[in-house]
């Protein structure tokens, strides 16, 4: 069986947003909605950190993560038992989605999901230009939407919009279920956790933090499994640092990603929830 | 690429019907499509992937990027834009901004036809029209390069050619600015001469020879052999390398530790094993505070200094001056510099790229003559300089300070990454000299892993003497700095017209703007080329639309980003009136008598351009869409230096001087930052602009995806400055000093020092509630640096007025100006 996953490599990002509003391009998302979000770990607003500024000279306390986020893919979906008409449902390769035919608006999915990745059109979806861009159909009004991990280009074989545009190759898409895959190796390797883990919820969502993984190896815009050479991984593990090796820098916060308080933090920015 | 002729023939009979039209604002598109059975049909429709013509070509503005680019069209329009590797795959690349031209190419800022400011003719230029309030009508290409033409020709017979000035900005990373030159030479005209970021690359040329902006430094790719380092005044993943941040992030999980000196917690400190918070301005305390450290703990490289450097060089004690060859042998050189020789005690001339067994430190009598080394000359400077003294300067922590100097000169191959903002301090040429010097000790040049600029070197195109033709009498050159001097008080000519291209500067990026807009009113004619409809073309008399790049066949030059040339291919033919500025630039010279000096089409000059260059074959590159320069070393600095001795300087004694302040080493000094500057009472916060990663100067201001994540103009401001003020988080706030004000609404942010706020730059006149914030800026150069130093300013923030207009960002208004464009010439 394949089991999509995407591996997100907070040490490796630097927030730029190309992940955020190459997603809007890719999947036609309506204008003041976000599919995907770039939040700031640290202070209450974006690019801001957590802490004081330090007094003495030394390095202090500021502290500042980025944590994109967006659909999590949950092998165990609260979205998809709450839906009274079946209209989200997961793929047999773990992908969750939307059918818009049957989406009634009821907005239970986004009662549910603690991960607020889900957003509602309440009016017309705006576009700009107009008619739209990327690769989807345009959803109604009156439907939820989200997040798709691109299955429209995953089913062409091509990696996601936010993982073939990052510049920090810091998300790595690929299958779980392949032990040889990237995602599969980073999860072994390095100290990885999932979002609210304690929900049970299992996300195919992986985020990497403390020790910097090297990234996406392909330049490709190709998944990892259409290409002939793999990845530079499959060749050994020499380039792979173990999780004895010396911290290779890249200050480790020792922060965790399991959001405190059990939310999502707030994003500015971003119309969260879609009820805005 | 791809055919595409569907979609030309699409988009030409689309941008007819705009045209016929005149439709603008938000809905124009939908004037693109002509009727029913052209609408683009979804239904039945399961994937659109695959269904896109595509086209390779490449995004140009003045960043760090020049991304290789596909974008994808479809029905006619745009679809998206994704990056495309260029020839040398790991230089792929993108950012936010690039990604989202499928918005900018259809803005309703983009301007539609030529213009001619309605009140304004050749005889009456009535400049006082000129402003917000300016109306235009539409005028025809051939009208509008007539007038243009004749007021130059005529000021040229009544005051000389060098009363036009051609103005040459960066937002376009074309050609055209070669042609350009070549007009104005063979014109005559007053050539723009830069005076933007100069700062830290002139203090770095007198000490190597190399450096005009910032020095050159390995290519990116080689950045992963880093071991140290040091990223100083610089968010150098959000403003500078963020297209190229894999190779830093490379660089670190490789092992390379990370330093960050900066007054600010940037994304990039927030990713370093140091950050050294230092005060702004103080930069060189803090560069002298490392030298000292390396002396004391004997860490500097004795071969590099002795092979590479002046370091061994003997002064003068009597006159300051280097002892020359000349002096002490019959064969000597005068250019020649001397040192002694450990053991025999000898004088010998220094060689260039020659060791041997130099005295590095200690006094000497030759012939007669009482000299000491010049490391001997910088270690008693910086004895002065001790981290524990320097960390009172600085406010970094002394231990910090020696850490980061201990990493870079013991771990091996790394560097210093400064940034444009220490030259946007008045003096910033200084830090430049003290850096060059300080990797001088660590021997940091011509090794795999070093690193001495925040953004890699790149590949431009050698077009030979095109922009200046050996028969041309070319006028004299003006910096910016100079312009508002030149056209107010003709000092030191009289500037009467300008002919400006690939620049909103003069309405928006310069600082002092109430100054440069009275520049721009004692102007006869002000002619601006533009894609947009800028705060400078609002300025102009006659506006000439320029296309979108999508729209203007080009090769772009990789330069400061990476070793490739692009080819910037034609997606769709320009929209409504929109030339490419080689039409206006031919069509002047046609008129001026030269027209047979400029190629017909575009595509001839671009393939002249390109047999000029060894490096470049015209086909391959057309068809590849990028070529690898070949030639463009990626270690650099690995022959001798072009200084005079073929060495480092590390002392020089034919130093300038300024305010008193002779250079022949590094030695502080500081303008609004020093303690005891006249007006730090009544204006107490020092006042930045950083380059955000929203946009490349004022470019990409208009894209609506963006300014739902950065949707307005921001104060940031550590919370205990506010407070002390009595002003909330996300409060309007008035920043004011003796030039001017702007409001702008405040942002309680940590990661600023307390006495440092910050606007991030870019934003429109139209972004703001009041005011700008270059009319907070100053105008005053150093005499050396000739550079403008945008952040060496003073403000005082209080609360706005309780009248002051905030609705532009009111609930209605969401997307703040967004929502409310500009309107456009043709309207």
């Amino acid at each position: 069986m394949t089991k999509h996953g995407l591996v997100i490599d907070q040490e490796r990002c630097i927030g730029c947003q190309a992940c955020a509003v190459s997603c809007k391009q890719e999947n036609n998302v309506p204008m003041g909605q976000f599919w995907n979000r770039v939040l700031t770990e640290g202070g209450e607003k974006m690019d801001t950190p957590s802490g004081g500024y330090p007094e003495d000279g030394g390095s202090g306390s500021l502290d500042m993560q980025y944590q994109p986020t967006a659909c999590q893919h949950c092998e165990n979906a609260p979205c998809v038992k709450v839906c009274p008409v079946n209209a989200t449902y997961t793929r047999d390769d773990g992908i969750v989605e939307i059918d818009y035919d049957k989406c009634i608006g009821c907005r239970y999915c986004m009662a549910a999901c603690p991960y607020n990745a889900r957003v509602f059109n309440w009016d017309e979806p705006e576009h700009m230009p107009e008619e739209g861009t990327g690769d989807v159909e345009a959803r109604p009004q009156g439907v939820v939407e989200k997040c798709t991990f691109c299955s429209h280009r995953v089913d062409e074989g091509l990696d996601p919009a936010c993982v073939v545009n990052c510049p920090a190759d810091a998300r790595i898409f690929g299958d779980l279920d392949d032990e040889s895959s990237t995602v599969s190796k980073y999860i072994d390797k390095y100290e990885t956790d999932q979002l609210l883990e304690d929900r049970g919820t299992d996300p195919n969502t992986y985020y990497i933090s403390g020790e910097m993984s090297p990234g996406r190896p392909q330049t490709s815009d190709k998944m990892e499994s259409e290409l002939d050479d793999v990845s530079p991984w499959s060749d050994g593990d020499d380039d792979v640092p173990s999780k004895e090796a010396d911290s290779a820098g890249g200050e480790s916060s020792g922060s965790s990603h399991s959001v405190e308080g059990g939310e999502i933090p707030y994003a500015t920015p971003a119309k969260s929830g879609g009820d805005d | 690429m791809t055919d595409g002729k569907a979609y030309r023939r699409d988009v030409l009979k689309a941008g007819g019907a705009a045209a016929a039209l005149g439709v603008g604002g938000g809905g124009f598109l939908q004037t693109l499509v002509e009727s029913e059975e052209d609408q683009p049909s979804t239904s039945g429709i399961e994937s659109f992937v695959g269904q896109n013509d595509v086209v390779q070509t490449v995004c140009s503005p003045n960043c760090r990027g020049k991304c290789p680019i596909d974008v994808h069209v479809r029905d006619g329009q745009v679809k998206k834009i994704e990056p495309h590797p260029p020839e040398d795959e790991q230089y792929k690349r993108a950012c936010v901004l690039g990604l989202s031209h499928t918005q900018r190419v259809y803005d309703p800022t983009r301007l539609k036809y030529p213009m001619k400011r309605a009140d304004w003719s050749p005889d009456k230029p009535n400049p006082q029209g000129r402003g917000p309030d300016a109306e235009f009508e539409r005028v025809s290409w051939d009208e509008a390069l007539d007038l243009v033409a004749d007021k130059m020709q005529s000021l040229k017979a009544d005051h000389g050619a060098e009363s036009v000035l051609f103005h040459e900005g960066s937002g376009n990373y074309g050609q055209s600015g070669k042609s350009f030159k070549r007009l104005a030479s063979l014109f005559g005209a007053t050539q723009s001469a830069w005076g933007i970021d100069t700062n830290v690359g002139r203090g770095f040329n007198r000490v190597t020879g190399v450096g005009a902006f910032l020095p050159p430094t390995n290519e990116a790719e080689d950045w992963e052999n880093a071991n140290t380092i040091i990223v100083w005044g610089s968010d150098i993943l959000s403003s500078q390398f963020q297209m190229d941040a894999s190779k830093i992030l490379d660089a670190i999980e490789n092992g390379a530790k990370l330093v960050v000196v900066d007054p600010v917690y940037t994304t990039t400190a927030s990713k370093a094993d140091l950050w050294l918070p230092v005060e702004p301005g103080k930069d060189v305390h803090l560069a002298l505070a490392m030298m000292h450290t390396v002396f004391e703990d004997e860490t500097y490289d004795e071969d590099f200094l002795r092979k590479r450097t002046t370091a061994p060089a003997l002064i003068r004690k009597d006159t300051g001056e280097l002892l020359k060859a000349s002096d002490v042998f019959e064969d000597g050189g005068e250019n020649q510099v001397v040192a002694v020789e450990r053991g025999s005690g000898s004088p010998v001339a220094l060689e260039p790229e020659t060791g041997g067994a130099y005295a590095l430190f200690g006094e000497f009598t030759v012939d007669g003559v009482a000299c000491e080394t010049a490391l001997t000359r910088l270690r008693d400077h910086v004895a002065d300089y001790a981290p524990e003294k320097v960390a009172e300067t600085t406010g970094v922590d002394a231990e910090n300070i020696r850490t980061a100097i201990r990493w870079l000169a013991t771990r091996g191959p790394g560097g210093i990454a400064p940034s444009y903002a220490l030259g946007r301090y008045k003096h910033g040429h200084i830090f430049g000299q003290a850096y060059a010097m300080l990797m001088g000790m660590t021997g940091d040049y011509g090794r795999h892993g070093n690193i001495h600029a925040h953004h890699s070197g790149g590949a431009t195109l050698a077009a030979g003497d095109w922009a200046s033709p050996s028969d041309a009498d070319p006028g004299p050159s003006l910096t910016f700095p100079e312009y508002p001097d030149a056209m107010i008080d003709g000092d030191p000519h009289k500037i009467r017209a300008v002919y400006s291209i690939e620049s909103n500067m003069m309405g928006n990026q310069f600082p002092d703007r109430q100054r440069f807009r009275e520049a721009i009113r004692s102007l006869e004619m002000y002619v601006v080329a533009d894609m947009h409809h800028t705060d400078t073309v609002q300025h102009a008399d006659i506006i000439l639309p320029v296309p979108h790049w999508f729209e203007q066949e080009d090769i772009c030059s990789g330069w400061g980003s990476h070793p490739h040339l692009g080819y910037r291919h034609k997606v769709q033919e320009p929209m409504w009136e929109a030339k490419d500025d080689y039409y206006a630039i031919r069509g002047l010279a046609e008129r001026f008598g030269y027209g047979d000096r400029f190629p017909e089409t575009k595509r001839d000059l671009l393939r002249k351009f390109a047999g000029r260059d060894d490096d470049i074959d015209f086909d391959t590159l057309f068809e590849q869409g990028t070529q690898k320069k070949e030639s463009v070393p990626i270690v650099k600095y690995t022959d001798a230096f072009p200084t005079e001795t073929g060495r480092i300087k590390m002392y020089d004694d034919e130093a300038p001087s300024e305010e008193g302040v002779t250079f022949d080493v590094p030695r502080p000094l500081e303008d609004r930052t020093a303690d005891d500057y006249e007006k730090a009472d009544e204006y107490p916060l020092m006042f930045m602009q950083k380059h955000s990663r929203f946009r490349i100067h004022s470019q990409y201001e208009m894209l609506n995806w963006v300014r739902e994540i950065n949707p307005e103009p921001q104060l940031d401001i550590h919370p205990k400055d506010a407070k002390a003020r009595g002003i909330d988080d996300g409060e309007y706030v008035r920043v004011y000093n003796d030039r001017g004000e702007m409001v702008v609404k405040a942002k309680y942010n940590d990661a600023f020092q307390p006495g440092l706020v910050n606007t991030d730059q870019g934003w429109w006149s139209r972004d703001f509630v009041e005011g700008h914030l270059q009319d907070l800026t100053h105008n005053e150069v150093s005499e050396v640096g000739q550079t403008m130093a945008f952040y060496d300013v003073r403000v005082a923030v209080e609360s706005a007025p309780d009248d002051v207009d905030t609705d532009k960002y009111g609930s209605d208004n969401p997307r703040g100006s967004g929502a409310k464009a500009t309107p456009t010439g043709g309207d």
